[in-house]
């Protein structure tokens, strides 16, 4: 088990230093009220607020101030992260479980970049199979992918699951406004479940003669992804025949293993190729992206890319005060370790952005919820804390009594577009639909104010039961982006990204890796053969065997 | 009477020279453009059979005379027509204006323009603008040329839908037309609203019955069922009898498919809408790649390298026009996949060229063997005289691959097969 410390005993001199400094800041704040820090600071916001390309962050309702800030750069400084900046960008081993570099930000470095390649040929790979790629959206949006039969290709399921189905389900959901008119509206889906749940509805709506499938998987052996292909690949070949047409019409493969590809049967031009050091859940930005690239086309697309290279930019060079990504990870890491939060809500007030909270989800808790450090020991500080989320407008019915009136401190990061509803297409209903969108802006406000003043947001209340009392004093960050654009978006996910690689730094864990979540697989695949009776059950627990047993009886 | 009329499309060019015939004094005012400077300089257009003929006889008898556009009709003009495109609605709300502001000037205004429903009303309102006393109507003469037989259509015509509310308006369209109104009155007059919405309701039932017959022609496929036994068994039927029921690879033209689009339009806009027309026009789209998708199967989803015939580019034939034809879905399609395609056609080269100019995936042929030379398909698009009995050996022997596609079932499926070409014809 972990040892938990406030000063870890690990890591350098320095390290141990600012943490000792931390805390001494963390025990001056701790008692403050969110309240107090407004009172006594009229002008708040004013040195706690940062903009970078399209997002400002507002992270003046946490409970720091600037000496707890100047700390915090100084811990930043001691546990090197310029240093693990560049060696993250100069394509070093930075997964050192898995032996190799983290390349997503080079998914992104536009074609005419003066960068200098860290690997040579990296650069021009990525454009090539983005090259591919735009052939292929190309292809599609001007109706002249074919099925089998010779028809129209009308309709695309995206078969992925984790990062090859977050990423490109959050990022076409929320740019579905900038969906590009192709000359008949092309239908996105996505399935992930492993128990053919999606699959199951898709294939009732829609005819094998108009649909393309996207098998994506990075190792072309995720369990859940083939399943759901073979089903698809089951449902064509009963209504249009066994052949080798059916594979080339009707399956597009997104993978890092093209053997693997070529060994389920997928057609070599319709392979499109993605590499070891990228990992799942930093996809999106890579061939993964084909879904996103069909909703938005190759040109909103690229628009994503630059938007985060832009972010990656400002991580770079940006330093620690007006670094935005930096700015989050500290706030996180002086939430969790000094003020021991370990809870934190993700809450959009943009319906488009809905399946945000279940993407950041993954990006943080896969990526930093770690218990070992790089030195394979165990970590005595607490790492990533439980996230989770929902449109907030939505969650104003639901869990935000706990957020006001429960016993847990929670923060949150509440994320809004400032604009909405006023590009051309909107013209004949714009009227109303501006005035929802206030309505829904002034509720993001109202509740992260209430939230970190409490009743105190209203002086004249007076005295009021226990049971209607808000106490506040729950810290929060607004990110608000200019409106919500491929480039506004893509800044923003980079910006989540950076901000875990920070983190993971200051935590001194590697981010890239997931181990926890192999064993589960395995064991996964000795069950299914007690559940189908190929195996005995003698070797599992009692639980499990009871478990069984209900399920066999049915 | 003195005639000026505005505008530049077939209608336009036949009415004008058939009014000239009869001894109208006819002022054609046409854009500047193409077809002005064909018509000037004495040549076809249109390749509609007798028009530059009935075109460059009246100029000669000096009736017919070519004023300009922007200009004014003279003081004995006693009718304006406007012969416009769909899409050149604002062109007849501008002429129509520049006549408004003639002070004290009475004018009839004769719409033949296929534009929306209605608009004939908004235009008689335009004229009515600072009108005083004088006497103005605008009135909606929709056309129904066929091409290929549009003059036949003029001079014969089955009924002449006449829009009008003004009665002395309705006598002076009716002293123009006397000369093709004698055997019996062809008039039927009505308001310009139902006229208008009539020639879109009768374009909308000859697409539906070509849509019906495509749908089953489709349906025959899969039954393996020969459709041309099936379509001469309806056709007799008195009921419904023999015309607009031949299956074949869609129909196109500038004016059977933007009437459609008009009707479904108006539909829509008035929050009707029409799921029947909608439908319509969605299989027609879907038939023009009708030999398309028969050539993908024969090849197993692989047309890469492969190089086609195409006889027929023309909607249809007596035609030289493109629009909305199959080829052009057949053409994208074929280069979309890798193929390169050779065509022949009698007249619609010249559209053709004009749309793709000199294209890598395509050969204008000169002549229809040459064409089908080393290809490994010949697909017939446009039923042309000149295509009806070709010389089978002589094909096949040019041909590299044996395989016809009949987009308009003008062969016996036997006969051909027995020459050695492997045959697709549509439901058949």
């Amino acid at each position: 088990m972990n040892a938990f410390k406030s000063i870890p005993d690990t890591g350098t001199q320095a390290e141990q230093q600012a943490w000792a400094d931390l805390n001494i800041q963390a025990e001056r704040l701790r008692p403050l009220h969110l309240a107090e820090l407004f009172r006594a600071d009229e002008q708040r916001f004013a040195g706690f607020n940062v903009t970078a390309g399209p997002l400002l962050l507002d992270y003046s309702k946490q409970r720091v101030d600037s000496l707890a800030l100047e700390k915090l750069f100084a811990l930043s400084d001691s546990a090197d992260l310029r240093g693990w900046i560049e060696r993250l960008f100069n394509a070093e081993t930075v997964n050192n479980t898995e032996h190799r570099a983290a390349m997503h930000w080079a998914l992104r470095v536009p074609a005419d970049t003066e960068l200098k390649e860290p690997v040579e040929g990296v650069y021009s790979d990525v454009q090539s199979q983005l090259d591919r790629m735009a052939a292929m959206v190309d292809k599609i949006h001007s109706g002249q992918w074919r099925g089998m039969t010779g028809e129209v290709i009308t309709d695309v399921v995206n078969i992925g699951v984790g990062g090859s189905d977050l990423g490109p389900l959050m990022v076409s959901r929320a740019l579905n406004d900038f969906a590009i008119k192709s000359s008949k509206s092309l239908g996105i889906h996505f399935a992930s479940s492993m128990d053919g749940s999606q699959m199951a509805q898709l294939l009732q709506q829609l005819r094998p003669q108009n649909t393309l499938f996207i098998v994506s998987s990075k190792s072309f052996t995720t369990v859940d992804t083939l399943y759901n292909a073979n089903t698809a690949l089951a449902w064509l070949e009963r209504s249009l025949g066994k052949c080798a047409g059916l594979m080339h019409c009707h399956f597009i493969g997104v993978s890092s293993k093209p053997e693997k590809m070529s060994e389920w049967g997928i057609h070599r031009e319709n392979q499109l190729q993605i590499w070891d050091w990228v990992g799942g859940r930093y996809s999106l930005w890579s061939c993964i992206g084909l879904p996103i690239a069909l909703r938005i086309g190759m040109e909103g697309f690229r628009q994503l890319l630059a938007g985060a290279h832009l972010m990656d930019e400002h991580f770079r060079s940006a330093p620690w005060a007006s670094n935005l990504p930096v700015l989050m990870a500290l706030i996180g890491v002086w939430n969790t370790n000094c003020l021991g939060i370990n809870a934190h809500a993700i809450l959009p007030y943009d319906g488009r952005l809905e399946k945000l909270p279940a993407y950041l989800e993954q990006l943080e808790m896969e990526s930093n919820g770690k218990s070992v450090n790089r030195d394979g020991e165990l970590v005595q500080l607490h790492t990533c804390p439980v996230l989770w989320g929902e449109v907030g407008p939505n969650a104003q019915h639901a869990f935000y009594q706990l957020l006001h009136q429960g016993t847990e401190v929670v923060t949150c990061d509440f994320i809004a577009p400032a604009l909405r509803y006023h590009e051309a297409r909107h013209t004949v209903d714009a009227e109303e639909l501006v005035s929802q969108h206030e309505l829904a802006l002034a509720n993001c406000l109202a509740q992260s104010r209430l939230l970190a003043l409490g009743e105190a947001a209203l002086a004249e209340e007076g005295e009021l039961p226990h049971y209607k009392r808000y106490r506040g004093n729950q810290p929060s960050s607004t990110l608000l982006l200019k409106e919500l654009s491929p480039f506004s978006l893509g800044a923003m996910i980079a910006a989540y990204e950076n901000k875990v690689f920070a983190q993971a730094v200051i935590w001194g864990i590697n981010p890239f890796d997931q181990w926890g979540v192999e064993m589960g697989k395995k064991i996964a695949t000795e069950t299914l053969g007690v559940i189908r009776g190929e195996e005995a059950a003698a070797a599992l627990d009692s639980s499990t065997r009871g478990l069984i047993d209900f399920i066999k009886a049915q | 009477m003195h005639i000026d009329l505005y505008g530049d499309t077939l209608s336009a060019l036949v009415t004008a020279g058939s009014l000239a015939s009869t001894g109208h004094n006819v002022v054609l005012r046409m854009p500047q453009g193409r077809v002005r400077q064909q018509i000037i300089a004495n040549k076809a257009a249109y390749s509609e059979p007798g028009l530059r003929r009935l075109i460059s006889s009246g100029h000669t008898s000096g009736r017919l005379v070519y004023g300009d556009f922007d200009g004014l009709p003279g003081a004995d003009s006693r009718a304006v027509f406007l012969a416009l495109d769909t899409d050149e609605s604002a062109l007849a709300e501008k002429i129509v204006t520049r006549l408004s502001q003639v002070r004290e000037r009475s004018w009839l205004v004769v719409n033949q323009s296929p534009f929306a429903v209605g608009f004939t009303e908004h235009l008689e309102k335009l004229l009515r603008t600072d009108g005083g006393e004088s006497r103005r109507s605008v009135v909606a003469l929709p056309d129904f040329l066929q091409e290929g037989t549009a003059l036949d259509g003029m001079h014969k015509p089955p009924q002449i839908i006449l829009g009008c509310n003004d009665g002395y308006a309705e006598l002076l369209v009716k002293e123009i037309f006397r000369p093709f109104n004698r055997d019996r009155d062809h008039f039927l007059v009505m308001s310009p609203r139902e006229a208008e919405f009539t020639k879109l309701a009768i374009t909308g039932m000859l697409v539906t019955r070509i849509s019906f017959m495509n749908d089953m022609a489709n349906l025959a496929d899969s039954l393996g069922i020969d459709i041309e036994s099936v379509r001469q068994g309806v056709a007799a039927d008195p009921r419904i009898g023999p015309a607009y029921l031949y299956p074949g690879v869609g129909f196109g033209g500038p004016g059977f498919s933007s009437n459609v689009i008009n009707l479904v339009d108006t539909l829509d806009a008035s929050g009707v809408g029409s799921s029947l027309l909608n439908q319509v026009i969605e299989i027609n789209e879907r038939q023009k790649e009708y030999l398309f998708r028969r050539l993908w199967q024969h090849y197993h989803t692989d047309l890469k390298g492969r190089t086609i015939a195409i006889w027929g580019a023309a909607f249809k034939p007596e035609t030289g026009r493109i629009d909305n034809a199959p080829i052009i879905r057949i053409l994208e399609a074929l280069w979309a996949q890798g193929a390169k395609v050779r065509v022949h056609d009698p007249e619609a080269l010249p559209a053709l060229l004009e749309r793709y100019g000199h294209h890598s995936g395509l050969h204008y042929a000169s002549h229809p063997y040459a064409a089908a030379d080393g290809t490994d398909a010949l697909m017939v698009l446009t039923e042309w005289k000149m295509y009806w009995n070709p010389d089978l050996d002589r094909l096949r022997k040019g041909m590299k691959q044996p395989v016809i596609l009949d987009g308009r079932n003008m062969y016996d499926p036997a006969y051909v097969r027995e020459h050695g070409f492997t045959y697709y014809g549509v439901g058949r």
